[in-house]
Formats: structure tokens, sequence, C-alpha cells
């Protein structure tokens, strides 16, 4: 029994990075921003939830829409100065960007206790829950979220719209000779990118039920990278697998603590071998798992026929 | 309440001292291969558990905490560069690839270091009593830093200018084809920027764990206000860094007297590097190297 | 007289003290081939960059069919009807030669987020209408068996083709061609300029840079002879081919 609970955990934590995860293969592997604060927007998100959550009394939908609303707004302002910037610059300011934010919760105790942390009401929650019950109903919302989303980004990818992303992450110069505003496609990525994270953040917030700034250091920002260059770049099924893997594997190790003796302790090992392979993975496939795959659309249809015609 | 603004400045040199001893390295080595090093902040941590094995593990003196810090780091950064960075830039790694390379570099150092050590923070068990120098509240500690900043800043100096080596890495730097051409190893200059780089971050990070404390997060703890000094210097000029960190440090040491006056936390200490990284990225992101005429 | 399509009045450009382009004024007239010749570094490309919008011009102004475009960005430029294709083929590499022509193509329905997401059935149509038309162009220019490769797959000179291909696509008013039959054989370059001469029967307007002056000279309405980034002579091809002043321009006096 406590094993299956403890899967479930695991089920709702792939399901809630999966969000993340699918943000900033939208931001990275489509459009080409690397984006290396995603972890502020994660704790945006969280934060607001349970701010919001903790003064007012509405309806927990409510709060995550607030907590997208408020985290697509800080990446707007981001987006502004910090978008046209070359790659590594915008790594460094997004990093920055992130610690600042974390400096100010933890600092104001005002806002949401600092150092101290938060308590987070779940968001659905009847008396005399058991656990079991609270990871059943955590991973029917945070995968009806993550349905929702993971068909917003295909349908967003998998469009004429996708295809200027793409040409954007190629060439924005040329892009832009072509009649693309690459500062309005950026900064809509930006902010859509920066909403779900936000979302991410809301839900890992109820689920937790306590959050404090400790738990959103860079390393959040980076085991989300690391799950979109596992899984695939520019390929949502392929995040969605790189989550569950990197999930797994984060996990894995408590497990493996019980039943293995080693003379180094499991947790340590597992980052070690986790930094190792991601260096093999960059080196020898660094298209990740599932590779990205072309363009489809009606247009295709067109070539099919032209080629049946000129065949006549 | 008045202000002890002699404390100030000289504060402001402690801090100053410790990051260009930290950027240093980081600006040589982000300028001459291109992209930044994020496992930097591993080099650091590993000098300040450098100390703590001479000191704590061996009961050597803080002296030789110092030698083992350059050398051990020093070994390190050029490690990295052969067995991660050069083998992932000949693999066809991008600037993106190799910042995440960086990143899963230092988990692996991260996580050894803390399964050696462990992981809750820890000290070198010396206490470097305070006393006073006119108006001044010092310590041997920071009177050492301040010394090994001006130690450093001469070496560099006559290494830029005077040695083939020095002026091959400004060579590189300003003009990387016409420095292949002039038949500059550009291989060897390379690898002895990443190693020499990396054992200043060692000593570096030993000045921070003795000042702070030592967990294997320390390097994370410094990293920015290091990337800051870096940015606002201009990458790959070490002029640049001498600037920076000093204005840095002032500008941090001011910040702190400005909270205190408003009423503000001096945690938003750390915030002031922050933001004038920021403000420079988005303003000026060549930094102030531009200004002078050596690299 | 007809106005001008393209007025270049008095531009100049200059980085960090070296004026690239220095005072030149050109007109480009309405269905005619123009072109831009001149030595290596007289600032025919950079007149070329401050014509579409890469860079803004220090001094001078520029006019698009009597509106004045020297403050707007590239993709402004674009929607008033100027296209520029560029020297070293700027293409999207990892996509297919079909989507670089679908990405060149004005007023795609499918461009925008919303359209994109939920209103999907405008756009498909669009899709198959724009497919056909890409495939057209890319059959003149022999292209069409490579529709569905990555641009990567593409030979030098299948490169330049598709370069042109895709600022054909975006049906202008005006094309700028940043020597278009550069590094291509010259039989293939004068066919190059066939299909050019075909689409400004069509009514297209073509300014083209071009080193190669023989075939500029047989399908040029009007040229201009740029040097040290001033026009230093300007006229119909034989007469300009006569002048003194062109030999010295290239030999250097």
């Amino acid at each position: 029994m406590g094993l299956l609970v403890y899967s479930l955990d695991i089920v709702v934590f792939i399901g809630i990075f999966a969000i993340v995860a699918l943000s900033l293969n939208l931001e990275y592997g489509f459009t080409g921003l690397g984006n290396f604060g995603k972890v502020a927007f994660f704790l945006a998100g969280a934060y607001t939830y349970a701010i919001v959550m903790e003064r007012t009394g509405i309806p927990f939908y409510l709060a995550l829409i607030i907590a997208m609303l408020v985290s697509a707004g800080i990446g707007f302002l981001v987006s502004l100065p910090a978008l046209r910037l070359r790659e590594d610059y915008l790594a460094i300011v997004t990093l920055a960007i992130g610690e600042v934010l974390r400096l100010v919760v933890k600092t104001e105790d005002s806002l949401a206790h600092g150092v101290w942390g938060i308590n987070v009401p779940p968001a659905i929650h009847w008396s005399g829950m058991s656990v079991l019950e609270m990871r059943m109903v955590n991973i029917g919302l945070v995968y009806f979220c993550l349905i929702l989303c993971f068909i917003l980004v295909q349908l967003m990818t998998r469009s004429p719209y996708g295809r200027v992303l793409r040409a954007i992450r190629e060439d924005e110069v040329a892009a832009e000779a072509l009649g693309k505003n690459r500062v309005k496609y950026k900064a809509q990525i930006f902010m859509l990118g920066s909403a779900l994270a936000g979302l991410g953040g809301g839900l890992y917030a109820q689920y937790m039920q306590y959050i404090n700034p400790y738990m959103f250091m860079p390393m959040v920002t980076f085991t989300v990278w690391i799950m979109v260059i596992v899984g695939g770049p520019a390929n949502n099924r392929g995040v969605l697998i790189g989550a569950v893997l990197v999930t797994l594997f984060e996990r894995g190790a408590r497990i493996i603590k019980d039943y293995l003796l080693l003379p180094i302790d499991p947790i340590n090992l597992q980052y070690i071998l986790f930094g190792v392979l991601v260096i093999f993975l960059l080196a020898y496939r660094p298209q990740g798992l599932l590779k990205e795959r072309q363009l489809e659309t009606k247009a295709i249809e067109g070539v099919q026929q032209w080629k049946n015609r000129s065949s006549e | 309440m008045g202000v002890n603004w002699a404390q100030v400045l000289f504060n402001s040199a402690v801090t100053g001292s410790l990051y260009l001893i930290g950027a240093v390295g980081l600006t040589l080595s982000y300028g001459l291969s291109g992209f930044p090093n994020f496992a930097y902040a591993e080099f650091m941590t590993l000098g300040a558990y450098m100390g703590y094995f001479v000191v704590r593990q061996l009961g050597f003196d803080i002296y030789f905490a110092f030698i083992a810090a350059f050398l051990a780091c020093g070994i390190l950064g050029a490690l990295a560069y052969r067995g991660v960075f050069r083998f992932l830039a000949n693999r066809g790694a991008n600037k993106i690839h190799l910042m995440i390379g960086s990143i899963a570099l230092g988990f692996i150092i991260r996580h050894i270091i803390g399964d050696i050590w462990g992981w809750p923070p820890t000290t070198f068990g010396i206490i470097w009593p305070g006393f006073d120098i006119g108006p001044l509240r010092v310590t041997d500690l920071w009177l050492a830093l301040i010394f090994t900043a001006l130690f450093l800043a001469v070496i560099m100096h006559l290494l830029l200018t005077r040695t083939t080596t020095g002026k091959a890495i400004r060579g590189i730097s300003s003009n990387p084809e016409l420095a292949l051409a002039s038949g500059i190893n550009i291989e060897r200059v390379t690898l002895l920027t990443w190693a020499g780089g990396a054992a200043l971050a060692g000593v570096a990070g030993l000045f921070w764990g003795a000042i702070a404390s030592i967990s294997p997060l320390l390097g994370w703890a410094m990293i920015l206000p290091v990337f800051a000094v870096t940015i606002l210097g201009g990458i790959g000029s070490f002029y640049g860094v001498l600037a920076a960190a000093f204005i840095i440090g002032l500008a941090e040491n001011i910040g702190v007297v400005a909270l205190t006056q408003l009423g503000l936390s001096t945690e938003y200490r750390m915030a002031i590097a922050f933001i004038i990284l920021i403000v420079t990225l988005i303003l000026r992101p060549q930094g102030l190297a531009k200004a002078f005429r050596r690299t | 007289m007809e106005e001008s399509l393209l007025r270049v009045k008095e531009v100049g450009k200059h980085f960090g003290g070296l004026w690239a382009v220095n005072r030149a004024s050109l007109d480009v007239a309405r269905g005619s081939i123009t072109a831009l010749v001149g030595p290596n570094g007289s600032g025919k490309t950079t007149l070329f960059n401050v014509v579409f919008g890469l860079h803004k011009p220090d001094e001078g102004c520029v006019y698009f069919n009597g509106e004045r475009i020297d403050h707007l960005a590239p993709h402004q430029v674009y929607a008033k009807g100027m296209v520029h294709a560029f020297q070293i083929p700027r293409l999207f590499y990892r996509l297919t030669v079909l989507d670089n022509m679908l990405l060149a193509a004005r007023g795609h329905k499918g461009d925008g987020l919303l359209n994109s997401v939920v209103f999907r059935q405008g756009w498909q149509a669009q899709e198959r209408e724009l497919a056909d038309k890409a495939l057209e162009l890319l059959n003149l220019l022999e292209l069409d068996h490579l529709t569905l490769s990555p641009a990567g797959e593409l030979s030098g000179g299948q490169r330049k083709l598709l370069e042109i291909g895709r600022a054909l696509m975006a049906d202008p008013l005006l094309l700028l061609l940043d020597e278009p039959a550069a590094g291509v054989n010259p039989l293939l370059g004068r066919k190059i300029f066939e299909r050019i001469e075909l689409f400004r029967q069509r009514g297209l307007s073509f300014f083209i840079i071009e080193h190669r002056l023989e075939i500029l000279f047989d399908f040029a309405d009007w040229v201009y002879v740029m040097d040290k980034g001033k026009i230093a002579i300007e006229g119909k091809p034989e007469k300009v081919a006569k002048d003194s002043t062109f030999y010295k321009v290239y030999l250097g006096d």
C-alpha cells in the first residue's frame, strides 16, 4: 500500500513538471529562447496561488487563473528588455531574475512569511480524506490541466504559427525580412510559457500544501531543462517522456536506498550519474529521445497531388 | 547616527578583493571559449572544501590550504576543459548545449563534494579576531584578502603585458583569426587559462568559506555576484573585472548603508549585484571593457 | 512623369567613423530592372540593408511607393511590398523547402496565435492554395523535386534559387536581389535572369546588385555605379559601359 501511495506521488510530480517542461519546450525547443529562469515563473505561480488562497476565499480555479496571469505579467515585463539579448546573455539575465524574485519572497515576510514558508490549502478537499484519496484527486486535477496544456501546445506548434516560431529559431533576421514581427512572436511565446509555468507552480503549491523559498532554487530550472533535452527539443511527446524519465530517475534513488547498500549515498550517486548522462546525451544525441518532426499541414496534401499529376 | 565611511570604504575593498579573485578566471575563460561556465560555482566550492580538508582533517596551517585549493581546483579546471567542454565542442555542441553541459558538470562535482563531506554547512573552525586600526575595524582575514587581491592584480598585469602567454590571451580575445594565423598555440593558452582561472576560483572559494560558511552550495551563493562583475567589466577583460569588482564592492557596501537608512532588510545586499548585472545586460552588454584600450 | 517606386535620397550610413554609404541618391522606376554595381566594399549591400530596414540611415531618407520608410523595421517594409533576398542565402535550413516558401507568403491567416489554434479550417484551406502557388514557383526554378527535403540538403546553386523563389512567393511590388547569380555557373545565372525578366513582365520591379556585368547589361533597364559609398555614374547599360569613369571605378584610380 505504501508503495502505491509513493508511486502516486511520483505520478503527480511527473504531471506538474510535464506542464513546466512543455512551457520550456515552447520557448526553447520551438522558438529558440534559452530561458534559464524558468523557476522564477514557477515560483510566481506558486506564491501567487498561496497568497491569494491565504487571503481570500475565492475558488481554487480562479486562484490558479490569477497565478497564471501574474506569471504571464512578469513574463511580459521580462520579455521587454531581455528577448533581444544574445543566448548566453538571455540565460544569465533570466537566471538572475529568478534569484531576485526568490530573494524578494525570502526577505519580505509580509508577503508570504519569508523563510518560514506559507501553508497552502489543497484545491479539492473533503473531511476525512485519506492520503491515497488526496493523491488520486491531485492526479485528476493535474492531468486534466496537463492534457489541456498538451493540446494547446500541439495545436500551436502544428500550425503556420508554429512554422513562424521555428523560422525565428532558425534565423530571426531572415524571418523578420519575410514579414514576421519577431518581437511580437517572442513576447507572445514568453508570456504563454510563463503562464504555463505559473500554472505548474500553482498546482505544485496546492499539492505540497506548503511552500518556502528554498523549494525554488535554480536547480528546478535545470531539472526542467534536462527533461526537455532528454525528451527531445521541439517534440512535445518527447518532452513528456523526458519528464517521466527524469522524475523517475530523481525519485528512484530514494527507493533503492532501502534495498541496496552502497558505499556512496544513492541520492548523490543518482545526481552524479545524471550529470554524466546529460553530458553524454549532449555529445551523442542532442536531438533527444524523440526528434523534431516536420510540420504537416494540408500543404503536404497539395504536394502529393502535384507529384501524382506530374507523374501522369 | 553617523556612518563610518572609512569602514564602508574598507569593507568595499574587502568585497571587491573577493570578487576580483573570483571573477578573473570566469571572465578569461568565458572570453576565450565563448560561453558562461556555470560549473565555475563548483570550482569555488571545491576550493573551500580543500581548505576544510587541509585545516580540519589534516590539521595543517591555513596557508597550506591556499596551496591545496589552488592546485586541486587548477587540475579540476583543466580536466573540465579537456574532458567535458572541449569534448562537447568537438561533437558540435552549440552555446546553449555547452551551458547545459556546464550545469550538468556542476551537478556532478557538487554531489561528489556533498558525498565526501556531507551537505550540512560547516566551518574552518578558525576565528579571526577583529582589531582596530584607527577608525577601522579589521581582521587578519580581511587584510589577507586585500593583500592577495593586490598581489593577483600585479601578477596579472605583468602576465598580460610581459609574457607571451598573457599577450596571447589578449590576442585571442580580441582577434581569434589573427591569433591563429600568428602561430599562437591556442590550445595550450586555453588550457592554461581554464586551469589558472579555476585555481583562482578555488582561492576565492576558500576566502568565502572562511568569511561565511562552507557548504556544497557555496559556489552558487557567490556565482551571481561573480557573473555581475564579469559582465560589468566586459567579458574577457581583466582590467574590466578589476574596475567592476571594486565598483560592485562599493555599490554593495554603500547599498547596505542605504538599505538600513531606508529601513529595508540588508538581505537585499545580494540583490544589488543582481540588479547591476541585469541593468548592464540590458543597457550595455559589452560592459566597461571598451573603455579600456587593452583587453 | 510617374513617381519612382523606390527613391533613395541623400542616404548616409556610417559604422564607427567609416561612411559605408555617403550621400547616395537613386530612383527605381516601376516595372523596371534596375542594377546597382560597383567594386567590393563600395557600399552596395549596406545601401540595400538601409533600404529594407535592417539599418537606420544616419542621413537622408528612403521613399517607397510615395511613403517614407526609413524608420520602419524589416517586417514593416515587407508589409509595404518590398522583399529582400540575401546575398548569402539565409534559408531556414532545418525546415523543408516547402516550409521556407510558405513562410514567405503574405497575409497567411494561420500566422496569428488565436487563428492558428482556434480557427483551423480557415488556414488549412489557405495552406493548400499557398502550396499550389509555391509548387508552381518551385517548378519554374526546377526545385519542385526537392519540395519536402530540408533546405540544408540543397546545393549552393539550388539554395540561391530557393532564396529568390522565397522572395517571389511574397508577391512583392519590388524585389531587392543581392547578387542573385553569384556563385552559380554562367548557364544557371542566365536562367535566373530569364526568370527575373519573366516576372518583370508580370509586373514586378527589381533592384539588383550584381557583379556579373555581362548578364546584367542584357537585362537591366538602368544602372547605378557605386564607388566608395557614393553613386559615381548612372544611366542605360550601354551608355555606362562606354563611360570612362566606369572603368576607373572598377580598376581604382
